[in-house]
């Protein structure tokens, strides 16, 4: 157990607290616990596949406007994450496990984002901090089929949710050169009747 | 290696391969004649299962694929269940979604007989994946879409992470049986489909997931019954409680899933067999007809009244108050939730659909329990 591995539950609880700007956190911490925890080819495609389901969202979403939905979920939601953490965590004791199970409290946080936030955006990003969670917990369970059926599972709400949201939200328009505009508005008057 | 031996490999890699080469054929097609070829192709599949169940391949479980007699029963149902949604859908204008189908049902058949568990997940994830990007390309569908992935996604997490824990613990076993009631759609916690198109995909989904559950037994221990006990328990209650308002069918159509996970939960694996058959051909958005009613009320003649007998029997070895509380409920739920009586007094219904499933429901009722007798299972 290091102390990056317990560093990748937090950094979940921020997602749940603040959204999809800590994805890329989440994910490059939980690369560097898997690779510190060993080298090899299991522990390499399990931080590469960590970092490319936490890099693609942010990028991709920097193409759209930013979601404006309402959110009602109350600010007690991180710590509901942090309560159910605890529970696992005394769960994991009493059944004997001396290990820290980082993966499966990240994986608890995610799925608190995924049920009591509303917007489309923070859903897919605790769906995906769910998924990075399974991925560290079988790379240091040292379980490459679990591994291997969670990438696929990533993968698959990536491509899914990265449709959906082109499908749902407004694309970012660059704005028209101050030129162009400033002779429209000088140009006929029926501009004014369009509005 | 043997002629004999051969052929049956030979046909139990063919009942595989058939569902996807039927969806090809069916997507080829032009429109009018897809259903006629739809009709052969998933007739064609039912005579190959049960060929496959008769004469099973002796070397599969060398090679690591799984395959007790229980899962190939399974596999049986599901094709039956592909041939009635065939049966009682017109023709569908749209190649992907006509052909939707017979890919699930294939991807459904080689969940079940996944060399691990985890990999029959992640089968099903594919499956899932395939069918809400298929039903969902219509405009304003796409919240919908995302919808059907997040709790299919959510119930795939959660029971992988229970297959990290280690095996037989409380936390492992809760967490498996809380994604697998997801992944079924049990009623009141995770019903996931809504549209009337959405039966294509979840009818075998919800199927594998319930061949797939008697396969995670061994690793969720005591935990994982009792918790699939308790689900299935509750929703037979709250279908009960809910009476028959309109909105609230969606309950009574999940009876005969939330009765297979509690047969699953008491190792009653043949009841749930019978309740499978009832759920592939009687489940989903098919509860307004009355022959689907009667099925899934577990009415007698059909498998599901076959299936109740023997889970009852099981329980009362497992637990006396669970299978009193059980038997009140399903007949509290009999009573005040079947809807339109009229309709289900009817017993041999006039469509060809209808016809089709009461008696292939007939005949599993008198088939399992005799296969189970002879020592088939």
């Amino acid at each position: 157990m290091t102390l990056i591995a317990i560093l990748v539950p937090m950094v979940a609880l921020c997602v749940v607290a603040r959204g999809v700007g800590f994805l890329l956190l989440a994910g490059v911490v939980t690369a560097l616990a898997m690779l510190v925890d060993g080298l090899t080819p299991p522990h390499e495609v399990g931080a590469v596949l960590a970092l490319l389901f936490a890099a693609v969202p942010p990028l991709f979403l920097t193409r759209y406007q930013h979601d404006a939905t309402l959110e009602r979920s109350g600010a007690a939601v991180p710590f509901f994450a942090l309560g159910l953490m605890v529970l696992l965590l005394l769960a994991c004791s009493r059944a004997g496990s001396a290990v820290f199970p980082a993966g499966l409290c990240t994986m608890v946080a995610g799925l608190v984002a995924v049920v009591c936030r509303q917007s489309m955006v923070w859903q897919w990003a605790g769906l995906l901090t769910c998924v990075e969670g399974v991925l560290l917990s079988a790379v240091l369970g040292h379980q490459p089929v679990v591994l291997g059926v969670a990438a696929l599972a990533g993968a698959v709400v990536l491509l899914l949710g990265g449709m959906c949201v082109h499908r749902i939200m407004p694309r970012v328009v660059p704005l028209r050169a101050a030129g162009q505009r400033s002779t429209r508005r000088a140009g006929p008057s029926d501009t004014g009747a369009d509005v | 290696m043997s002629m004999g031996m051969e052929a049956t490999v030979f046909l139990a890699a063919l009942a595989f391969v058939w569902p996807f080469v039927g969806a090809l054929v069916v997507a080829a097609m032009p429109a009018p004649r897809s259903r006629e070829a739809a009709l052969w192709m998933a007739g064609t599949g039912c005579a190959l299962s049960v060929i496959v169940f008769m004469f099973p391949s002796v070397g599969g479980n060398a090679s690591g694929w799984d395959d007790d007699p229980v899962q190939r029963a399974g596999r049986v149902m599901l094709a039956f269940g592909l041939l009635l949604l065939v049966l009682e859908n017109a023709v569908q204008p749209d190649r992907l979604l006509r052909s939707l189908p017979h890919v699930c049902t294939a991807l459904a058949g080689l969940a079940c007989v996944a060399p691990e568990p985890a990999v029959g997940l992640g089968i099903l994830e594919l499956a899932l994946a395939w069918g809400v990007f298929v039903f969902t390309r219509p405009a304003g569908q796409a919240k919908t879409g995302w919808g059907l992935i997040r709790t299919g996604s959510v119930g795939t997490v959660l029971v992988l992470s229970g297959l990290l824990l280690p095996q037989g613990s409380t936390v492992s076993g809760l967490m498996m049986a809380c994604g697998l009631v997801i992944l079924t759609g049990l009623a009141p916690f995770g019903q996931f489909w809504r549209d009337r198109n959405d039966s294509f995909l979840f009818l075998p989904f919800a199927g594998a997931s319930i061949l797939l559950a008697m396969r995670l037994r061994g690793h969720g221990g005591a935990a994982f019954e009792m918790a699939l006990v308790a689900a299935g328990l509750v929703s037979v209650w709250l279908t009960a409680s809910a009476g028959r308002a309109g909105d609230r069918q969606r309950l009574f159509r999940t009876f005969p899933s939330a009765l297979a996970l509690m047969a699953v939960g008491v190792e009653a694996d043949v009841a749930a067999l019978l309740f499978l058959c009832g759920w592939c051909l009687a489940g989903g958005n098919r509860s307004g007809r009355g022959w689907a009613v009667n099925v899934l009320a577990c009415f007698p003649p059909g498998a599901p009244f076959v299936g109740c007998l023997l889970l009852l029997s099981v329980m009362t070895d497992w637990s006396w108050p669970v299978a009193v509380l059980t038997v009140c409920g399903i007949l509290a739920a009999v009573l005040r939730a079947v809807p339109d009586r009229e309709a289900a007094r009817l017993f041999w219904p006039e469509d060809m659909a209808g016809r089709v499933a009461c008696s292939v429901l007939t005949i599993m009722g008198f088939l399992v329990p005799l296969a189970m007798m002879l020592g088939a299972f």
